[in-house]
């Protein structure tokens, strides 16, 4: 690589840091944002948590605590990466996104990099929840790994966000997709219900998708069992999101200045 | 209407209350409801309540809580809220997010049929959702519900639609004055789901959200529902749904009140569209 050529490599993780820090700032200050990090899971959390209460007790609630604060992080992702490049479109801010120096895939990491992050609201607020309402013992068996496995979590849904966000870039109707969406990979990622009890069928779209992954870390690392493994999902499904990411990220970009979608005009 | 200007009684609805009444609410639910495009429509209005009846039977069968046909018939009856919450939402205050109240609100038109007209069609709609969700309930959960009371059920499933409706109004109408009144529907529907009854038994509700999930729509119309359903029909479901009417009534009411005190308050302020 040539001397500008570094120069412009090295500055990437800088355009990636920066995205993330102001998108972080600005989600953490949207009502909407906070409604879906932090209200909605644990109102999911409360419903669970009461049925497992007035069911058979099969499951202890922090099971569902940490399941519900992985929806909470999925949903930021679903509507905040579709929402922040819709609002972008809907501001005029969209095409000088795509036109400046910096790819515009580093600009997108940042987003939803930093959307997924205010997801981590709804980790705490759902284990708080769990510990001050439902009497829960809030205890991990491995901190550490529990950590570990959280941030990884964050940073494979916020890619996995990022090759969502190249479709929304191209539709106009993205907020449908959000609104269909988030459902079914609650459901087939095993957050709340346990993959066994799901069709065989679903299967191998709980394991392509990261949340699962994810859960399956956080609950082994809290419960005593050996969480690496899931860990090491979680990171190979984040490196293979990215790879996808930035190529779908060329792609729909080169068809949306084409076809002239960056903005409503 | 007999002369210019003079605004009609709704006692005494004459051509002009209906026209504006059933063309007008048509009119602005083509305008105003976001997810009226097929591309909007079917996965938001259609898929999406199919998995969330996907998800909340699921999640009874692993806690051991329920039947099948309790979540199935909670949710169905629910996501009519969807329409009922988000469509008046938006069908109120949306004329002041698109800044045009003060043009509507300067029209001598009977306020009662502008703001009644815009419940129709919503009501429809969240009626409609309500029996595709029973529909795909009965293809994928093989949910069958008393033949013999079906147009109970079906009586039950409208009278809730409407008074999602009455609920959604109250809430548009806040937001005439309310900035950011989508957070406020948005909580509001997730919120009927723990506290009517939906997912979880009522019994198992803290006193203080019993007592708040009776003023609630959705409460009594579901409580009938799983009655109905379950073929136990009689003058159980008929109370529970008349109870649901009743608190319809009274959100509709109280959404037209304070229609009309935002209005009076917006003239004297002069200031019917800030945001």
């Amino acid at each position: 690589m040539s001397g500008p050529g570094l120069r412009e490599a090295l500055s990437w993780p800088r355009v990636v840091a920066w995205g993330w820090f102001y998108q972080l700032k600005m989600q953490a200050q949207s009502g909407f944002m906070l409604m879906t990090a932090v209200v909605q899971p644990l109102i999911f959390a409360s419903i669970a948590m009461a049925d497992q209460q007035a069911g058979n007790h099969g499951l202890p609630i922090l099971y569902y605590a940490l399941g519900a604060g992985i929806m909470g992080i999925w949903s930021t992702v679903v509507f905040g990466c579709g929402g922040a490049l819709s609002w972008q479109r809907h501001q005029g801010t969209l095409e000088p996104l795509v036109m400046v120096p910096a790819p515009f895939v580093l600009v997108l990491m940042g987003i939803t990099l930093g959307t997924a992050t205010v997801g981590l609201y709804s980790m705490a607020a759902t284990l708080l929840w769990a510990a001050l309402v439902f009497r829960a013992h809030v205890q991990m068996a491995d901190p550490y790994l529990f950590s570990l496995g959280a941030v990884l979590t964050v940073v494979s849904l916020g890619l996995l966000g990022m090759v969502m966000a190249s479709s929304f870039v191209l539709y106009r109707n993205a907020n449908a997709i959000s609104n269909m969406i988030e459902y079914p990979v609650w459901l087939v990622t095993g957050l709340l219900v346990p993959l066994s009890l799901l069709p065989g069928w679903s299967h191998p779209l709980a394991y392509a998708l990261a949340p699962t992954w994810g859960v399956e870390a956080l609950r082994s690392a809290a419960f005593g069992g050996q969480p690496l493994p899931a860990i090491g999902w979680c990171l190979l499904a984040s490196v293979f999101y990215l790879g996808l990411g930035v190529w779908l990220v060329g792609v729909v970009e080169r068809r949306a200045r084409k076809a002239a979608t960056l903005n409503f005009q | 209407m007999s002369a210019a200007g003079e605004v009609a009684s709704p006692l005494q609805p004459g051509r002009h209350f209906w026209r504006v009444f059933l063309i007008g609410g048509l009119i602005s639910y083509r305008a105003l409801f976001y997810w009226i495009t097929p591309w909007q429509y079917i996965p938001t209005m259609l898929a999406a309540p199919t998995f969330q009846i996907l998800f909340f039977v699921y999640l009874g069968r692993a806690a051991g809580v329920g039947s099948t046909a309790f979540f199935v018939v909670g949710n169905c009856i629910q996501i009519c809220s969807m329409s009922g919450i988000y469509g008046m939402t938006m069908a109120i205050s949306n004329e002041r997010f698109f800044q045009t109240l003060s043009p509507i609100l300067a029209t001598p038109s009977d306020r009662l049929a502008v703001f009644l007209g815009r419940g129709l069609p919503v009501l429809i709609s969240g009626f409609q959702t309500c029996c595709f969700g029973f529909l795909v309930s009965a293809l994928i959960l093989g949910f069958r519900p008393a033949p013999q009371e079906l147009p109970q059920l079906l009586l039950a499933v409208l009278v809730t639609s409407a008074s999602c409706t009455g609920f959604g109004m109250a809430l548009g109408s806040v937001g005439l004055r309310v900035r950011d009144v989508f957070l406020i529907a948005n909580i509001a529907y997730f919120a009927v789901l723990l506290v009517c009854g939906v997912e979880v038994p009522l019994h198992q509700l803290p006193l203080p959200l019993r007592a708040l999930a009776q003023v609630l729509p959705l409460t009594h119309g579901i409580a009938a529902g799983r009655l109905l359903a379950a073929g136990r029909g009689g003058s159980a479901p008929m109370l529970d749904i008349l109870l649901e009417g009743l608190v319809g009534v009274c959100w509709g009411t109280a959404a037209y009140l304070l229609f009309r005190y935002f209005e009076r308050s917006g003239r004297r302020s002069g200031a019917f569209d800030r945001l």
